[in-house]
C-alpha cells in the first residue's frame, strides 16, 4: 500500500509536477548527484516533456484535421467538384449560368419571367437539387412527355388571365435583372426587340472590354458559345447530350432548341468576382438579395481556405509527431510517470464515467438526428438506383461519426491514457471505489462465522429461487389464460409457442428443486458445526466429537472427521506416555545410580579422612572421589535434560527482570569469575527488560553459559556478556575466544558434545544441552555460533508489554 | 555428646559410612535396615534424631516417619536420592525437619545434624522458649530489640552492615526485596549497579547462618526480581 495515498490531496499540483518529471535517478546514484548528472537529468525530463507535449499537440491536430475532413467530405459541404478553387469552374456555377440562359431566353421568347421559379433552387452544392433542376428545365424545354403540362403550370401567356396579362404587360420581362451587378446580358428578340442592362449595348459583349467580367456566353442561331478569360470553352463535347455532359444548355444533337428559340440572340457576362447587392421585387412586393453567384464564389473561397488550412494542420502535426519521435526515449519515463498517476488518481469510476460522458457526446447528436439515422438504415434506398451503394452507406457512416470531432479527440485521449497505463502500471494497484468497497465488505464478511455467511447466501439463493418460481407460476397462469379463455380472440402465437410454453415446461423441476431448497435449510448450520469442530481439533480439542442426526448429508463426514479425532487422541494418548514412561524410567536409573554413587562417595571421603595412608592411596582416593562427582553432577544434568526433552520440566513462569537475572548471577558466581582472570566486559541496560520465565532455570541457563566461558575460554582474554532490546526481543549473549580450535559443523548443544573432542575436561558435556532446553522449556530461543575461535551463546526472549504487568 | 541417632537405609555400606561419620563426630548410631526396625528402634529413649532412607523394604520411611510422629516427638533428618522439589517438599510436609539429598556431602549432613540436636536438645523445644518479641525462623532466631541473631541457639556475629541486611529481611519473611531496595534501606543512597555490593554481604552472611552456604536454606535469590528470607516452620 502506498502510504502517500492517505496524506493530503492538497498537494496534487506537486504531483503532476513531479509526474512530468522524469524518473528518479538510479537509486545507486544515491543523493548526491554530481551538478553534471543533475544537467543530465533535468534535460532529459525538459525533453521528455517536450517530447510529449509534442506527441499531444500532433496527434491532436492530425485527429482534429482529419475529423474536420472526414466531416466536410461527409456532410457534402463542397461546391462540386472539390479542390476546384475557380469558382467558374463549378457545376453550381454552370448551373446558374444555365438558369440565367434560360431566364433570359423565356424573356428573349416573349413571356414573363418569374424570378423566384418554384422549379429552381440552389441549395448550396447538393448534387440532388441540380438533377431536380435539370429536370424542370427539361421539361420547359419542351423536352420530354410532361413539357406541355408543365409548360400549362408554369403559365404561359394563353394560361394566364387576361387580366392578370395586362397587369404583367405593363411591366418589362427583364424588370428583374435590371439591377443585377454580377451578369450583364443583352437579349434580342426575334421581333427585334432588345432587353439589356449594358449602357453600351451589344458592343459591350463583342468587344469583351470590361475587365471586371471575364466570362462571356453567347446564345446565337440555337448554339451556345462560350469565351472565358479570352479563350473560347468547348461546349458540346461530341455533341450528344449525356450525363458527363458539363453544360446543360439547349444546341446539342439529342437536345435541339424549340423553334421559338431559334431566332433569339442572348449575351451575357458574368463578372469575375461576384458582389452581393440587394433589390426590389415590384412584382411581389419586398426586397431580394442577388447572391446566387457571389455566395458560390464565397464558398469556394471558403472551401479553398478550409482545405489549406486543414493541410498545414496536418502538416504541423507530422513534424510534431516527428520531434515526438526523435524524442521517445526520454518520453518514456514521462509516459510511465502519467501511467502512476492516472494509475493512482483517476479512479475506475471515473474512467467509466468520463468515456460514457465522452461517448454521448460525441455521438448522441448523431443518434438524435433522424436523417443521419434514416440514411445510415436505408442508404441503399437512396439514389434512385435502387441498388446497394456501399461507399454511399460508407458516407453516411462518416457522416455519423463525425457529427462532434472534438468530442472523438477527446475520447481518443481517454483512450490513450488509459492505454499507457495498462502497460506501465499493474492493473491491481488501480483504483477504484467499488472495487475498494467490495473488498472491505469482503473483508469484513471473512470475520463472520461460517454458519451466519452460508445462511446468508442461502438466504440471497432462497429469495431469487422464490422470485423465479413466482414469474414461473405467472407464466403459466397466463399461458393457460390465453390458451383456455382468449383463444377465441387471440390465436396462440409465437410468444406463447417459443418463450412460454418451454419456460413453464422448465419450471416444473424448478419447483421441485425449490422443495429440496426448502429442505437444504439445515445443510448451512451442520457445515458451521463440521468448520467449528475442524477448528476445535485443530486447537487440540480431542474429546468432544461432533454429532449429527442421522439423515444429515454430512453426517458420513462428521463421522470420518470423529474417527480421525479419536485416532490423534489415541496417537497423543500413546505418546504421552511413552514420554512418561521415559522420564520415570531415566528418574529411576538415576535414582538407581545414585545409590552406589552415595556409597562411592562417602566410603572415598572416609578413605581421605584415613590418617596412616601412603600416599599413592591418599591419591587415589582424591581422584576417585572427583570422578565419582563429576558422575553424580551427569547423573543430576541427565535426569534434568531428558525431563526436559519429554516436556516434563516443571516450570514455574512468572514476569522478571532478564537484566536483574543477569546481574545476579553474575554476582553469584563472582567467586569463580574472579579466580579465573578472565576480563568479564557486562553490558546491560539500566532499565528493566522484563520477560517472562522461570527465573532458577534461566540462572542454571546463564549459569551454565558462564561456567562454559570459564572452563573453555582462552586464558586471560575477556568474555563479553550484553543484554540488547530490539523490537520486542530481548537477547542476552555471551561472548568468549576459544582456548582451543573450534571444531566446525557441530552442533555445540547437542549432548555430550565438547568443543574438545578428547572428553577430559571437567563437563558433563550437557552444559549447553541443558541452557537450550531450559530456555525453550521457558518459551526462548537459544543459538550458538562460532566464527573462528570466537563462540557465542544467545538466549532469547519475546519482551513483555508494558502496562501488562500486574 | 553421647547422644544416639538412628540412621535408617536398606543399604548397608551406606547406614556403615553414615555410622563411621558420625561416630567420629562422637555421636552414638543405631542401625535399622527398613521401615519396621525403625519404628522398633525409635522407641529406645537414647534416640535423639532419625536419619531416614524413603525408599525401603516393608515400610518406605515417609510411611515410617508418619508412625514415628505419633510415638515420639524428635528430629528427623530424611535422606533421599530423590531430589526433585515435589519430593523434598512431600518430605518435609510429612513431618521431616530436614531432607537430605543422596549423594549427600558428609559435612553438610553433619552440620544438619548437629543443628537439629541443638535445638532439640541443648536449648530443649524452642517453641516453648519463645520469648515475647523474639523473630523465629527456622533455626535462626532474632531479637529486634539487641539486634542478636542466633543460629541454632548460638550467636551470629554480624558485621552492623550484615546486621542490617538481616534486620531488613528476617522483619519481613518472604517478601522479596530487589537489590536497589536493600542498597537504599542499608546504606541510606540511591544506587544502581548495587548487585554485587549486596551479594558481597549476602555471601558473607550466608556463610556464617546457613549450614550449605552453596544451597541457602534462609537468604534466597529469586532470580530477575531480588533476594528473600525464607520462611522456615
Amino acid at each position: 500500500m502506498d502510504t502517500k495515498w492517505n496524506r493530503m490531496d492538497n498537494d496534487w499540483i506537486e504531483e503532476v509536477q513531479r509526474m512530468l518529471g522524469p524518473e528518479p535517478a538510479p537509486a545507486e546514484a544515491g543523493k548526491a548527484l554530481s551538478p553534471a548528472a543533475k544537467r543530465h537529468w533535468s534535460w532529459v525530463r525538459v525533453k521528455g516533456t517536450a517530447g510529449l507535449l509534442a506527441f499531444f499537440l500532433g496527434m491532436t491536430l492530425a485527429l482534429s484535421a482529419l475529423g474536420a475532413l472526414g466531416n466536410r467530405i461527409a456532410w457534402e459541404r463542397d461546391p462540386s467538384p472539390r479542390w476546384e478553387w475557380d469558382w467558374q469552374e463549378t457545376d453550381a456555377f454552370r448551373d446558374e449560368v444555365s438558369h440565367y440562359l434560360r431566364e433570359f431566353l423565356t424573356i428573349g421568347a416573349g413571356g414573363a419571367v418569374d424570378f423566384y421559379d418554384g422549379a429552381y433552387y440552389w441549395d448550396g452544392g447538393y448534387n440532388s437539387a441540380v438533377v431536380v433542376e435539370q429536370e424542370a428545365i427539361r421539361t420547359w424545354w419542351g423536352f420530354g412527355e410532361a413539357a406541355e403540362a408543365v409548360t400549362v403550370d408554369r403559365g404561359t401567356l394563353e394560361s394566364v388571365l387576361p387580366a392578370e396579362q395586362e397587369k404583367e404587360l405593363e411591366k418589362e420581362p427583364d424588370e428583374a435583372y435590371r439591377n443585377e451587378k454580377n451578369v450583364l446580358y443583352f437579349i434580342e428578340t426575334a421581333e427585334g426587340e432588345t432587353y439589356t442592362n449594358v449602357a453600351e449595348g451589344k458592343a459591350f459583349f463583342l468587344t469583351r472590354t470590361l475587365l471586371d467580367y471575364n466570362f462571356y456566353l453567347t446564345f446565337q442561331d440555337g448554339k451556345v458559345s462560350i469565351i472565358k478569360n479570352g479563350k473560347g470553352l468547348d461546349v458540346y463535347g461530341n455533341g450528344l447530350y449525356n450525363d458527363e455532359s458539363r453544360w446543360f444548355v439547349p444546341g446539342y444533337d439529342n437536345f435541339p432548341v424549340s423553334e421559338d428559340l431559334k431566332d433569339v440572340t442572348v449575351y451575357m457576362a458574368v463578372r469575375q468576382t461576384p458582389e452581393r447587392y440587394y433589390g426590389v421585387d415590384y412584382k411581389n412586393g419586398g426586397t431580394y438579395s442577388s447572391s446566387a453567384f457571389y455566395r458560390l464564389a464565397r464558398q469556394v473561397e471558403e472551401s479553398e481556405s478550409f482545405y489549406k488550412t486543414q493541410g498545414l494542420l496536418l502538416f504541423i502535426a507530422m513534424w510534431c509527431l516527428v520531434l515526438h519521435v526523435l524524442l521517445r526515449r526520454s518520453v518514456e519515463s514521462v509516459r510511465q510517470r502519467l501511467a502512476r498517476w492516472t494509475g493512482k488518481y483517476l479512479w475506475t469510476e471515473v474512467r467509466f464515467l468520463l468515456a460514457a460522458a465522452g461517448l454521448l457526446w460525441a455521438f448522441l447528436p448523431g443518434l438524435l438526428n433522424r436523417d443521419i439515422i434514416y440514411e445510415l438504415l436505408y442508404r441503399y434506398d437512396y439514389g434512385g438506383d435502387g441498388g446497394y451503394s456501399f461507399a454511399a452507406w460508407g458516407l453516411s457512416v462518416l457522416r455519423f461519426a463525425t457529427v462532434n470531432v472534438p468530442a472523438l479527440v477527446a475520447l481518443y485521449w481517454l483512450f490513450w491514457l488509459g492505454r499507457n497505463e495498462r502497460r506501465r502500471w499493474p492493473p491491481e494497484r488501480r483504483r477504484s471505489l467499488l472495487r475498494g468497497f467490495f473488498r472491505a465488505l469482503r473483508a469484513r464478511d471473512l470475520k463472520r462465522p461460517v454458519e451466519k455467511r452460508l445462511s446468508r447466501n442461502h438466504a440471497v439463493g432462497g429469495a431469487a429461487l422464490v422470485m423465479v418460481n413466482i414469474a414461473g407460476l405467472a407464466n403459466i397462469c397466463n399461458l393457460i389464460y390465453r390458451v383456455f379463455f382468449e383463444y377465441n380472440y387471440i390465436h396462440i402465437d409465437e410468444v406463447a409457442l417459443f418463450i412460454q410454453l418451454p419456460l413453464a415446461i422448465l419450471e416444473v423441476p424448478t419447483i421441485d428443486f425449490f422443495h429440496k431448497f426448502l429442505d437444504s435449510w439445515r445443510l448451512p448450520r451442520d457445515i458451521a458445526a463440521l468448520a467449528d469442530q475442524v477448528e476445535a481439533v485443530r486447537a487440540g480439542n480431542l474429546d468432544k466429537p461432533l454429532r449429527l442426526p442421522e439423515d444429515a448429508d454430512l453426517r458420513q463426514t462428521a463421522e470420518s472427521l470423529n474417527d480421525i479425532q479419536a485416532g490423534m487422541k489415541a496417537a497423543l494418548e500413546e505418546q504421552t506416555r511413552s514420554e512418561r514412561m521415559k522420564v520415570e524410567l531415566v528418574s529411576n536409573v538415576s535414582h538407581d545410580l545414585k545409590t552406589p554413587l552415595t556409597s562411592i562417595l562417602s566410603y572415598a571421603e572416609l578413605l581421605r579422612q584415613e590418617e596412616n595412608l601412603p600416599p599413592a592411596a591418599a591419591d587415589y582416593a582424591k581422584i576417585i572421589d572427583q570422578k565419582a562427582q563429576r558422575l553424580k553432577t551427569m547423573v543430576e544434568d541427565i535426569f534434568e535434560i531428558s525431563r526436559a526433552a519429554a516436556d516434563q520440566l516443571p516450570v514455574h513462569l512468572e514476569q522478571l527482570d532478564l537484566a536483574k537475572l543477569l546481574r545476579q548471577t553474575l554476582a553469584e558466581l563472582d567467586g569463580p569469575i574472579q579466580k579465573s582472570g578472565l576480563a568479564f566486559k557486562v553490558e546491560l541496560p539500566q532499565e528493566p527488560v522484563m520477560i517472562t520465565a522461570d527465573g532458577r532455570r534461566l540462572y542454571r541457563v546463564f549459569q551454565n553459559l558462564i561456567d562454559n566461558a570459564l572452563r573453555y575460554a582462552l586464558e586471560g582474554s575477556r568474555v563479553y556478556l550484553s543484554l540488547k532490546t530490539a523490537e520486542g526481543t530481548a537477547e542476552a549473549s555471551v561472548r568468549n575466544t576459544s582456548r582451543t580450535e573450534l571444531p566446525e559443523g557441530v552442533d555445540f548443544t547437542a549432548r555430550f558434545v565438547r568443543g574438545d573432542a578428547s572428553r577430559t575436561d571437567g563437563g558433563s558435556g550437557l552444559g549447553l544441552s541443558i541452557a537450550k532446553s531450559f530456555t525453550e522449556a521457558c518459551g526462548g530461543s537459544f543459538r550458538v555460533e562460532t566464527v573462528a575461535d570466537l563462540f557465542t551463546a544467545a538466549v532469547t526472549f519475546p519482551m513483555e508489554q508494558e502496562g501488562q504487568e500486574t | 555428646m553421647n547422644e544416639c541417632i538412628l540412621v535408617v537405609d536398606d543399604d548397608p555400606e551406606i547406614v556403615n559410612a553414615i555410622a563411621i561419620t558420625l561416630e567420629r563426630e562422637g555421636w552414638q548410631v543405631r542401625r535399622a535396615y527398613d521401615g519396621l526396625q525403625a519404628l522398633e528402634a525409635c522407641l529406645d529413649p537414647a534416640v535423639k534424631l532419625i536419619l531416614i532412607d524413603v525408599m525401603m523394604p516393608k515400610l518406605d520411611g515417609l510411611s515410617a516417619l508418619l508412625r514415628i510422629r505419633e510415638r515420639r516427638n524428635l528430629p528427623v533428618i530424611v535422606l533421599s536420592a530423590k531430589s526433585e522439589d515435589t519430593d523434598k517438599i512431600l518430605g518435609l510436609s510429612m513431618g521431616a525437619d530436614d531432607y537430605v539429598t543422596k549423594p549427600y556431602n558428609p559435612q553438610e549432613l553433619i552440620a544438619r545434624v548437629r543443628s537439629q540436636l541443638r535445638r532439640y536438645t541443648s536449648l530443649g523445644d524452642v517453641n516453648a522458649e519463645r520469648r515475647q518479641g523474639l523473630i523465629v525462623n527456622g533455626r535462626l532466631s532474632y531479637d529486634p530489640a539487641g539486634r542478636i541473631l542466633r543460629a541454632d541457639g548460638d550467636e551470629v556475629k554480624l558485621t552492623p552492615t550484615e546486621t542490617k541486611i538481616v534486620d531488613l529481611l528476617i522483619r519481613h519473611p518472604g517478601q522479596v526485596f530487589p537489590a536497589e531496595e536493600i542498597y537504599r534501606r542499608v546504606w541510606n543512597e540511591d544506587a544502581y549497579l548495587c548487585e554485587n555490593t549486596v551479594m558481597v554481604h549476602i555471601r558473607r552472611i550466608r556463610e556464617k547462618i546457613e549450614l550449605n552456604p552453596k544451597e541457602p536454606d534462609y537468604i534466597k535469590v529469586v532470580w530477575g526480581i531480588g533476594y528473600k528470607m525464607e520462611p522456615h516452620g
